[in-house]
Formats: structure tokens, C-alpha cells, sequence
């Protein structure tokens, strides 16, 4: 009876997904001047009240305090440089966040399936250890990625509209030296061969963007992501 | 002669009222009120007008006739009940009796009659012919609502004065007419005064069983009422009105149930909901009413339509809903209370009241009812289908008494409370259980909040034996091993055994208090060992749930283990059961989570962690393990400002104080900690600010003697500036310091004198310090005195920035003047750039100068200085700004505005923001990463106000913030993050057409930052560029 619709998919709870563990309150870390000390204060803040404390508030404060009372002030232009050269070193400090297979499972796991009202990742269409990024870290060598898909059941007749989601998202997502491939996992897929050919033809990926209608559905699989 | 001339008088009163009948009915009334006096006082006779009218009332014009039947009828209606003698009232009766065939004089013949009738003389003989009259010879389909509408108002005098009881012959005729004159009517005025009627006579007269279907009729053939109405109605009669006289009406008398639930059967299978829900109120209302022996024969039908609704229709709560303990919370408590019901709950809730009645009446009735229901839901428990209906349904009936209760829990929980060690089966028993749970609560009621003043003899609530009682270990039993043996994956189950468990504490007597404390164990030992969010609220609402009832036994049973588990060196891990460590942090999150608002626990709490930290401030290097713990006291005293009382104050105070003190002074991990210290001072604060005010003047002295005296902070620099600082804020303004001035002069003296050199800390104390002073104690002019904008030294300028401050913050008659010459300085090249820097200190906030809700009596801040500050120095700075041409002095200003902007709230500044776009555009190419932040965060909350205003700017702003989005020295993170945020927001706010002319300038613009090195702002610009990608593309529905 379910001839083209996976009735009965497992699905995963969306808050067990895969995430970043210690990443979801940084722009909190962010706000104000921080040195090392208080950005290690405010990470155990943290870990015991994630609002927007009072005690966080007073800290910064302190902080602000501290620095708008320069010991001794030379010359103004130098000493705001100098300020503001600390808060550069310290971005310059703190490693570069390279982009890894989380960051690309994040992009793509929570769009939403064309026929059920959920996404990829609940669907385990798309899972992280399937995916895998190439990067020697010269910004001026290209970086590979390689997105190995999991249809839902292996006549899906919706896997290379999915792809075509993955692909869009992942195109408007990461700088141009990223070359993307988006593959179906091995013996998931009666015509395997035949959609990953169609998947990263560019030719026929740019015409089906062409098509009005076809980017409306990309569109709306694309809405839900975080 | 006076005789003559009243009569005179009469007839110019009569010609008068016949002129203003119908033209002014207000001077009409007035003149029948003066006629009606004369004849009061007897000045003439009631017959006198009938004479005076009689050339009138023949004429063969119909509105003479009408007219002058009109003026006898007002008058009438105006004379007092007992003036009229019996004669006199027969010879009226009779005149009008004689009117009865004049269609057209029907109104005011009725009233007349209405008026009559309550009088004091009027005889039975009188009151039979009017009934007789209105029952033969009165067609209701011939007048006016209006007209209509007085029959029923002479029935109602008619019963009201009893008649019916004191003549009975009466009754038959009476319920007749009733019924001849309330067939077919269709106002709804009418209808609800026959409503009411027709409960009176079902209620109350004899005989209504011969009438009982055609008075059933003449209510049904209304049901279900709707009723729209018109706009500016004159009667105020709502939809409800009339659906609430219909259903009192009809459930009235039990003499209409052969009829009433065979039709509202019927109309069950109506597909509107809001008939359906009127039907179901009505079944309730009837059932309610009626009673037990009238829903014997009708209880099948009624079962077999509510069964339908019940398990088809369903709507009640899902697994979702059930799993989250706050939405959960909610609902069990609305159904109780709420007045609007989902047709669900009132099928429910019929079921309930259908068991209550029947078992009322007779328990062999109930338990053939209960047996049918129970046998036709059995199989589901078989097949595990409809199971949550079923025991909905099961538990509504349990809910009714305590015999329904016993009945049910006997026959149903054997059917499924059996411990499984299957997931699936394990999590639909705990939802099936559930409802039993709440059943119990219907029956028994739920715990009630013990007060304060009963505590120490805890009333001892004894609840009638019942079966519930023989399955409560089993019960504890399969919730204990739901909670602790499953794997900690399986999160649906415990989930929910702790809402049983916390739903278990609310059901008035049922658990002892071990098995409360048992319970609370289980609760304590999952949250510290489980860090899934779902099972972290559940448990935590358990905790606040129970602390309600049982702050002892929580304080007893968790929060002294939790307290007692954290170590005193923080490198020790702190072990449980051996096999998990629970972080430190964790303990006191939850200890933060939970306390707020109680008591004993917030309390308790806070003297314990005072002297923990005074055991780990000895150790040295735990300098962080002294933040936590100091974050944690101040947030226990901020959150719970208002809950902490005087008495609570200084039980905290004598308690911790000396140790405080101590640490302060002597431990390296606070005493030489800036944060710790901050911190510290500002716990202090809040004691100083709780301590009963009568004390604070004492209190003062002491902390005089310690600080000034024994430490000598105004003599050489100390870090003890600080807490000295806080602890004068939290005390009265209207204690005194006697010394006050020479406190002033030492710290200023210690300030400027550059031989004791002072860390930036012990500064920052100091002029706190100053601040507090002249905010509180020192006099206005004084403060003024001293100021001297001609040392431009940097000290100088501090320390008259924050005495600006402590005025500014009162609203003194001197800021304004000052801040002038603030703005002055901003264009001096030595100390313009600091003194811009200096701006952001008048508006910072400071938290121990916030306000606290009913505390006025520590700091003078005015509630809303900060928009006089703002609206003082705004234009002074914009055309100081236009005024000057240097770049660098011009980048002051808008330092300082930016500064200032950053801690105003934005609607202070909405009534400026015509003037300050344009500079805060400027002020994003400012090379200063503050200032661009300050403006973006201000640029940001405008665009999403002023749309216009945006919009008209926006061929500016795109480009500029297009330049920001990229890594350069002041585009800092932050600024990054902000522009492409304000990108995003500019997509929802500016029209579209607008937004299609830089589209793919955006798009592009946002290539480059796609490869930023923070991803926090890579995935911002992903975001951003999607939304633009989005603009003018229609999802495919």
C-alpha cells in the first residue's frame, strides 16, 4: 500500500540530535569587553543560570569599570588602540572555528522532508558520521565535502528533490572554494547510480533551479532551518 | 370654587397629555403623574377623568381612542396599590373588559389590566375573567412584541402575589392561559420572560404533568437557541442570557426527562460544535436536576451518543502534552476551574454526574450502569486501543463519589497496573494511571498550602478509607522502578513516573510522610544524576510542587544532601552511589532553580553557602570555586528581594556576617579576587538593605568603627572601599553621618594625592564611594561647590563624573548645568576623547542602585532620570556636533552619544530619533568597535519601529553595513554579528520593491563573510543571506 510514501519512518526527537555541546550560549560570551579571566567566570556562570543574570551584568560591569579607569593615560589615541588591540589579540588568540562535519550536519539536518512534517536528521536521511569534510586549511585551496544520503525506504522517489535541498542549502551556505558532492549511501537506493549522477550534474542542477515551481518546494523545505 | 377650578386644571392636564403622547413621552408621564397625585389626594375622582375622556374614547378615530385610552391606562399605572376601593376597581375592570375587542386599544387595555391586577382590592372573581379573557379572546399573532410582552408581565404579577396557592382553582386556568399566550412568541425579551415562567409553573404549580408536553413544546421548539443581537438593543439581552433561561427552564422539572433526552440525543449529532456544546451543558444541567431515578431508562442512549464524542472526537491531552510537566500542570488545574469547556471535558464530566446521581439514587442502578460501560471498554485494554478514552472515561465516573471511586479502581486498575518491564506497555500505564490519580484529587480533593502559623502541628487531613489506599505500594512500587531501573535513555518513562510521583504529592492524604520523603528522595537523586532538559524540569517542578506542601521534608530530604554533597576543595569530585559524579555546578543550579519563593529553603540555603564558602576561601587558589558560590548566594538574594523579610534578614546576618567579614578581609580567593569581592560587597548589600530599618542607624556606627576606624580605609588606599560603598547604599538615606563632610574631603584628599599609589579597583571603590556620598548625604550645594571644571587632570575628572553621577541620578536642579560643562570638555583636544568615555558612567547601572519594589528608603533614583538626562544633554551635543569641523572632536560626541545610547532604553529615545539617525550612521564609521556596536544595537531597535524612517534611509545603510560585515580591526565580532543581524531585520521591515534593488548586492556582499573565522557569524550570515535569497519567493503549499 505504501507504494512512494515511507509510512512509518523512525524517527529521532529533534532535541537528540546531534548537536555541538558547548556552543549554545555563545553570543553570550560575546557582549562586552572580556578578558580571559572573565570569559572563564562567565563560562561557569553559565553553567549555573543560563538567563542573562544579574551576576553576569555585575561582572561586566566591573570589568567596564576597570577598563574605562585608565591607570595612566599618555596619549588618548594610543590607549583606546591599545584597548582595542587586546580585544583583537584575543579574537586573533582564540582558534579559528574550522568549518567540520557538525557545522555541515547543522546546515542540512533540519530541513524539512518533502512528504512528512519532519527533517532530515529526525529522519536520519541525513547523519553525521555519512558526512565528510577535506580541508587542508589553505584559504586558497579548495575544500572538499561529501554527503553520503540515506533515503527512506529504496524506491524513495523524492531522494534527488532532497539532494536538490541539500544541494541549494550548501550552495548558498559555504564560500565558493567548498565543492560539494552529495551521494546516496551505498545500496540504500534501487537507481543509485542514476541519482547521484543527476545530483551533482552541475548542468541540471542549475536548470532545476531554473524551474519556478521546483525552487518554491525548495523553498519550503529550506524553511525550517535553524 | 376650588373644585371648578381643579377640574379646569384636569382638563387642561388632559389636553395636554393627549398633545404630548407620542411626542414627548417623558412630559406625557410627568402630567399622568400630576393627575394620578390629584386623585391621591382626592382632589378628584378616577371617575372624573373617565368623564373628562369620554368624548375621547368613542370617537371613531382610531388614534383619539387610542390616546385617550392611553392617559386613563398611565394613570392608572401611577395611582398607589391600595387607593382604589373594591367597587371602584370592578367599575374599571369592567370598562376595560369592554375595550378587549378593540384590537387597536390592546396595549394600554393590558396595561390597565397589568395595573389592576396589583392592586391591594382586586377580587379572585376579577383575576379568573382576566385569565379566562386572555385565554379566549386574545390572538398573540396579531400585535407588537411590545404588546405581547405585557400578557406575560400579568402572570407574573398574577403568581407573584400568590394568587395561585391561595385559590388552587385557579392553577389549571393559570398554566392554560400561560400556555395560550407563550406559544409562538418570538421576541427574545418575551422569550426569556416566558423562560421564566414556564420554570415557575413546572416548579411550583400543581397539576403540570397533564401540561407537561405541550409547556415541554413551547421550550424545546427553541433549542438550540441563538440569537444575534442587534447593534444599539435596547434590552441588553445576550446570546446567553437566553441560552442559560432555556436550559434552567428545561432542566427545571423532572416531569420534562421522558422528553428532554430523547431530543437532545437527536440533536448530538449536530455537526456545529457551539450547538453540540449547548447540548451537552443542557444533558448536564438536566441530569444535574433531575436526579438519579430519571436517567435509569435514559442513561443507555445517552452513553452510547456522549461515547462517540468521547472516543472519536477526541481532543483531550496528547503524549506530548502529558510529557511536559509545565502545559501539564495547566491544564489539570483548568479543568477544575475553567469556565470554558471543551466539549470533551463536559462529555466527561456527564459521564461523572450520571455515576453521582444514579448512585445517589440507587446503588443497584449504578452499578448496572457502571457494569455496561465497564464491560464495553474492557476489550480495550485487551487490544490497547482507545486506551487513553477509556480511562478517561473510567476515571470521570471514579471522580464522583467515593462509592464511583471505589467501584472503578477496584474493576479497572487490576486491568492494568501490572509492572512491566516493556517500554511501550510501561509508558501507556503511566499515562492510563494518570487519570486515576486525578479522579482521586476530584473525589478527595488536593493538598492543601499548610500556613506558616500551623507548621509546627501539621493538621492531619484524614481522607475516608478507600481503594485507592490498597494499591499505593504497587503503585510507588512500579513508579520507583520506572524512574530508577530503566536506562537513562528512556526518557518518556521517567518523564512521566515523576509526574506521577508529583501528582501522587498533591492528592490530599494518601501518602504518608515517608513515602513523601521517599518520593522526594527519588526526585532529589534524578536530578542530580540526569542532565536531559525534559526529565531536569520534571523533576524540578516536583520539587517546587512539593516544596509548597512540604518545604520541610524537601528542605530535610534535598536540599541539605544537596548542600551536604558540596565539597570543600573543589578538586574533589563529588561521588554518587559510587558510580556517577555530579558537578558542582549542577547542585547549584538546581539549588537555584528550585528555592525561589520559599521560605525556609531560600533561607537555609543562603546560611549554608555562606559558611561553605568561608571553609573553601581558606584554601587557597579556589578562587573559582568562591565565584560560583558567591554567584549563586547573590542570585539567591536578587531573586528573592521581596521574599526575604526583616526577621529573615537578621537571622542571615547573625549567622553569616563575622565569617563574611572575615573572608573579606583575610582571604586571598575574595579579598584579592575583583569579582569575588564585587560580589561579596554586593551580598552585604542586600543584608544591609533587609535589616529592620530601626536598626540601620547602629548598624552604621559599627560599620564606621570597622571601615573607618579599625581598617582605615580613608587613610591609605584599601580594597575595602567597596563593600564599605555597597553597605552604605543598601542603608536608610535618612540616617546620619555626622562627619559626613570630612569623610568627603578624606577621599578626595586620598584620591588626588599621587605619593599612594591605588589599583584601578580601590579607584573604582572610592568613587563609588563618592557617588553614594553625594546622592545621599551631602548637600547639593556643597557637592556644586566643590566642582572646578578648570583641573583637568584625569582624577579630577572622575571624581566630578561620579558626584555627577549621584546627582544626576536624583534629578538635581544643578545636572543640567553640569552636564553642560561635560559637553564643553568633549571639545577640548587633551581630554576630550576620556571625557567622552566618562559619559557612559552617568547612565551605567549599577545594581545596587536599582530599584526594588517597595524599598524607596535606601537611594534617591528617580524612576525615570535617565530620560530627563537624555533630553538634557541631547541637543546640546547634536549641534555642538553640527557646530564643530574637527573629526577627531566631532567622534567624541558620538562617542559619548553612543555610549550613553548603549544603556538608554530605546523608547526614552524614540521621541529624538529624527535627529539621531544620521549621527548614528556617522557613528558607524567611528573607528572605535564600542561606538559602532552601541550604534548598531540602537539602529536595530529603530528599524524595527520606525519602518519609514528606515526605509527612506536604507540606500545609505546597506552599503555601510555591507562594509562592516568584514574582519577589520573595529569590526569586531560583535559588530560582524550585529550588521548581518540588522541585514536580516531590514528584510522583514522595508517593502519589498524596496528590498529587490539591493537583493543581489546583499547576496554578494555576504560571499566574503560566509568564510568568517567565528562560526557564530558565519552562521549569522548564512541566516541573512538566506532571508534575501527568500525575498519574493513564494513556498510551494
Amino acid at each position: 500500500m505504501s507504494e512512494f510514501i515511507n509510512e512509518n519512518p523512525d524517527v529521532i526527537d529533534s532535541d537528540e540530535l546531534p548537536s555541538r555541546k558547548e556552543n549554545i550560549t555563545g553570543d553570550l560570551l560575546l557582549s562586552g569587553i572580556s578578558n580571559e579571566t572573565t570569559l572563564q567566570r562567565k563560562k561557569l556562570l553559565l553553567s549555573i543560570d543560563n538567563s542573562k543574570s544579574k551576576v553576569l551584568q555585575n561582572i561586566e560591569l566591573l570589568d567596564k569599570l576597570l577598563l574605562i579607569n585608565p591607570p595612566e593615560l599618555t596619549s588618548d589615541e594610543e590607549s583606546i588602540e591599545e584597548s582595542d588591540d587586546e580585544d583583537d589579540a584575543y579574537g586573533n588568540t582564540d582558534p579559528k572555528d574550522v568549518v567540520d562535519t557538525q557545522e555541515i550536519y547543522d546546515l542540512t539536518a533540519h530541513i524539512s522532508d518533502p512528504e512528512h512534517p519532519l527533517s532530515l536528521g529526525q529522519l536520519s536521511i541525513v547523519n553525521l558520521p555519512d558526512i565528510e569534510v577535506h580541508d587542508c586549511g589553505d584559504p586558497n585551496k579548495m575544500v572538499e565535502v561529501i554527503i553520503r544520503i540515506t533515503p527512506t525506504i529504496t524506491h524513495c522517489s523524492l531522494a534527488t528533490l532532497i539532494g536538490l535541498g541539500i544541494r541549494v542549502r550548501l550552495e548558498r551556505a559555504l564560500p565558493p572554494r567548498f565543492r560539494i558532492t552529495i551521494l546516496l549511501k551505498k545500496g540504500t537506493h534501487n537507481s543509485e547510480n542514476q541519482v547521484n549522477k543527476q545530483l551533482n550534474d552541475k548542468e541540471r542542477v542549475a536548470a532545476a533551479c531554473e524551474n519556478e515551481q521546483l525552487l518554491g518546494v525548495v523553498s519550503k523545505m529550506l524553511l525550517t532551518c535553524k | 370654587m376650588a373644585h371648578d377650578d381643579i377640574k379646569q386644571s384636569v382638563d387642561a392636564a388632559i389636553i395636554m397629555f393627549l398633545a404630548n403622547v407620542n411626542v414627548n413621552e417623558q412630559k406625557a408621564d410627568q402630567i399622568s403623574l400630576q393627575l394620578a397625585s390629584y386623585i391621591q389626594n382626592k382632589s378628584i375622582k378616577l371617575l372624573d377623568i373617565i368623564l373628562a375622556l369620554k368624548d375621547e374614547m368613542t370617537s371613531d378615530e382610531d388614534s383619539k381612542r387610542q390616546n385617550s385610552l392611553h392617559c386613563l391606562s398611565s394613570i392608572l399605572s401611577n395611582i398607589p396599590h391600595d387607593l382604589l376601593l373594591r367597587n371602584e376597581i370592578s367599575v374599571i375592570f369592567n370598562f376595560y373588559k369592554s375595550k378587549f375587542d378593540d384590537d387597536i386599544l390592546m396595549k394600554f387595555t393590558l396595561d390597565a389590566f397589568n395595573s389592576l391586577i396589583a392592586m391591594k382590592y382586586i377580587s379572585i372573581n376579577e383575576i379568573t375573567t382576566l385569565l379566562t379573557t386572555l385565554k379566549e379572546s386574545y390572538d398573540p399573532s396579531k400585535f407588537l412584541a411590545a404588546t405581547r410582552f405585557i400578557p406575560f408581565e400579568i402572570l407574573q404579577t398574577i403568581y407573584i402575589k400568590d394568587f395561585i396557592t391561595k385559590h388552587p382553582n385557579l392553577n389549571d386556568l393559570f398554566i392554560e392561559t400561560f400556555i395560550h399566550i407563550a406559544t409562538g412568541e418570538k421576541d427574545p425579551k418575551n422569550l426569556l420572560i416566558s423562560f421564566k415562567l414556564n420554570k415557575l409553573i413546572t416548579t411550583n404549580l400543581k397539576n403540570v404533568t397533564n401540561f407537561k408536553n405541550k409547556l415541554f413544546d413551547i421550550l424545546f421548539a427553541y433549542f438550540p437557541i441563538t440569537f444575534k443581537p442587534p447593534k444599539n438593543d435596547p434590552y441588553k439581552i445576550s446570546n446567553s442570557d437566553l441560552k442559560l433561561a432555556l436550559r434552567s427552564a428545561l432542566s427545571s422539572s423532572s416531569i420534562f426527562a421522558s422528553d428532554v433526552f430523547d431530543n437532545l440525543i437527536d440533536k448530538m449529532s449536530a455537526s456545529s460544535p457551539i450547538v453540540k456544546n449547548d447540548t451537552l451543558l443542557t444533558m448536564k444541567s438536566c441530569i444535574e436536576n433531575y436526579g438519579g431515578q430519571y436517567i435509569i431508562d435514559s442513561w443507555l442512549p445517552i452513553w452510547t451518543s456522549l461515547k462517540f464524542e468521547l472516543i472519536h472526537n477526541s481532543e483531550g491531552s496528547t503524549e506530548s502534552t502529558m510529557l511536559n510537566p509545565i502545559t501539564n500542570e495547566s491544564t489539570t488545574i483548568s479543568t477544575t476551574t475553567n469556565s470554558i469547556q471543551t466539549n470533551y471535558q463536559i462529555a466527561l464530566n456527564i459521564m461523572k454526574i450520571i455515576a453521582n446521581e444514579l448512585e445517589k439514587y440507587n446503588h443497584e442502578q449504578f452499578l448496572k450502569f457502571f457494569n455496561h460501560i465497564f464491560e464495553e471498554l474492557k476489550p480495550n485494554f485487551t487490544y490497547e486501543k482507545d486506551l487513553k478514552q477509556s480511562c478517561s472515561i473510567l476515571a470521570s465516573i471514579g471522580s464522583a463519589n467515593l462509592i464511583t471511586f471505589n467501584t472503578v479502581i477496584t474493576n479497572t486498575l487490576p486491568l492494568f497496573l501490572q509492572n512491566t518491564s516493556e517500554i511501550p506497555k510501561l509508558k501507556l500505564l503511566l499515562m492510563n494511571l494518570s487519570f486515576f490519580l486525578d479522579s482521586y484529587v476530584n473525589v478527595f480533593g488536593s493538598t492543601t498550602i499548610i500556613t506558616t502559623t500551623a507548621q509546627d502541628e501539621p493538621k492531619i487531613i484524614t481522607v475516608p478509607d478507600n481503594k485507592l489506599f490498597e494499591y499505593k505500594d504497587e503503585i510507588l512500587m512500579i513508579l520507583g522502578m520506572a524512574l530508577t531501573g530503566n536506562s537513562k535513555l528512556e526518557v518518556t518513562v521517567r518523564t512521566l513516573s515523576i509526574i506521577q510521583f508529583t501528582k501522587m504529592i498533591k492528592m490530599v492524604g494518601y501518602l504518608t510522610e515517608d513515602e513523601i520523603s521517599l518520593i522526594v528522595q527519588y526526585i532529589t537523586e534524578t536530578i542530580l544524576t540526569d542532565s536531559n532538559k525534559n526529565i531536569y524540569y520534571a523533576c524540578l517542578e516536583g520539587l517546587k510542587v512539593i516544596s509548597e506542601f512540604y518545604e520541610n521534608v524537601v528542605f530535610e530530604v534535598s536540599l541539605k544532601k544537596m548542600l551536604d554533597l558540596l565539597p570543600n576543595d573543589a578538586s574533589e569530585f563529588i561521588h554518587w552511589n559510587n558510580d556517577e559524579i555530579v558537578p558542582i555546578e549542577r547542585i547549584l543550579k538546581i539549588i537555584l532553580d528550585f528555592t525561589t519563593s520559599r521560605h525556609i529553603l531560600v533561607q537555609e540555603s543562603i546560611i549554608y553557602l555562606c559558611g561553605k564558602l568561608s571553609i573553601v576561601a581558606k584554601i587557597g587558589s579556589s578562587n573559582d570555586y568562591c565565584f560560583l558560590l558567591l554567584s549563586t548566594l547573590y542570585s539567591l538574594f536578587e531573586n528573592n528581594v521581596s521574599l526575604i523579610n526583616e526577621n529573615d534578614a537578621i537571622n542571615i546576618k547573625n549567622a553569616v556576617e563575622n565569617d563574611l567579614f572575615n573572608i573579606m578581609i583575610n582571604d586571598r580567593p575574595i579579598a584579592e579576587d575583583d569579582h569575588n569581592l564585587s560580589l561579596l560587597s554586593n551580598v552585604l548589600f542586600f543584608i544591609s538593605l533587609k535589616i529592620p530599618l530601626k536598626t540601620h542607624q547602629d548598624q552604621l556606627n559599627r560599620y564606621n568603627k570597622i571601615f573607618i576606624d579599625d581598617y582605615k580605609i580613608l587613610e591609605k588606599p584599601s580594597r575595602l572601599a567597596l563593600p564599605y560603598s555597597k553597605i552604605l547604599s543598601g542603608l536608610d538615606k535618612n540616617v546620619q553621618i555626622s562627619n559626613v563632610d570630612e569623610i568627603f574631603q578624606a577621599i578626595v584628599a586620598l584620591l588626588t594625592d599621587e605619593t599612594k599609589m591605588k589599583t584601578t579597583f580601590e579607584n573604582i571603590g572610592y568613587l563609588e564611594l563618592l557617588m553614594i556620598l553625594s546622592n545621599k548625604w551631602l548637600s547639593e550645594d556643597k557637592v556644586i561647590e566643590f566642582f572646578k571644571f578648570d583641573n583637568l587632570s584625569i582624577t579630577n575628572l572622575e571624581i566630578l563624573t561620579w558626584l555627577g553621577k549621584g546627582l544626576v541620578m536624583k534629578n538635581s536642579k544643578y545636572s543640567k548645568k553640569t552636564l553642560e560643562n561635560f559637553i564643553a570638555l568633549l571639545s577640548n583636544e587633551d581630554v576630550g576623547v576620556f571625557v567622552s568615555k566618562l559619559f557612559e558612567i552617568f547612565v551605567i547601572d549599577i545594581n545596587s542602585l536599582q530599584k526594588f519594589k517597595n524599598i524607596t528608603y535606601n537611594n534617591n533614583v528617580k524612576l525615570l532620570y535617565k530620560q530627563k538626562f537624555f533630553s538634557d544633554i541631547f541637543q546640546t551635543l547634536v549641534n555642538s556636533y553640527k557646530s564643530t569641523q574637527e573629526m577627531t572632536i566631532k567622534c567624541n560626541y558620538l562617542t559619548a552619544l553612543s555610549l550613553i545610547l548603549k544603556h538608554t532604553p530605546s523608547n526614552l529615545v524614540e521621541p529624538f530619533i529624527e535627529d539621531l539617525l544620521p549621527l548614528l550612521l556617522q557613528a558607524l564609521e567611528m573607528p572605535n568597535a564600542e561606538v559602532r556596536i552601541s550604534s548598531l544595537g540602537t539602529l536595530k531597535d529603530s528599524t524595527e519601529k520606525f519602518h519609514q524612517l528606515i526605509t527612506d534611509h536604507v540606500d545609505i545603510l546597506v552599503p555601510m553595513l555591507l562594509k562592516l560585515v568584514l574582519p577589520d580591526k573595529f569590526n569586531t565580532i560583535n559588530v560582524r554579528l550585529l550588521s548581518l543581524q540588522l541585514l536580516e531585520l531590514l528584510t522583514t521591515v522595508v517593502p519589498l520593491n524596496y528590498c529587490e534593488n539591493f537583493k543581489q548586492t546583499v547576496i554578494d556582499g555576504l560571499l566574503l563573510p560566509l568564510s568568517d573565522k567565528k562560526r557564530i557569524v558565519r552562521k549569522q550570515c548564512i541566516d541573512t543571506r538566506q532571508a534575501y535569497f527568500e525575498l519574493g519567493q513564494i513556498p510551494f503549499e
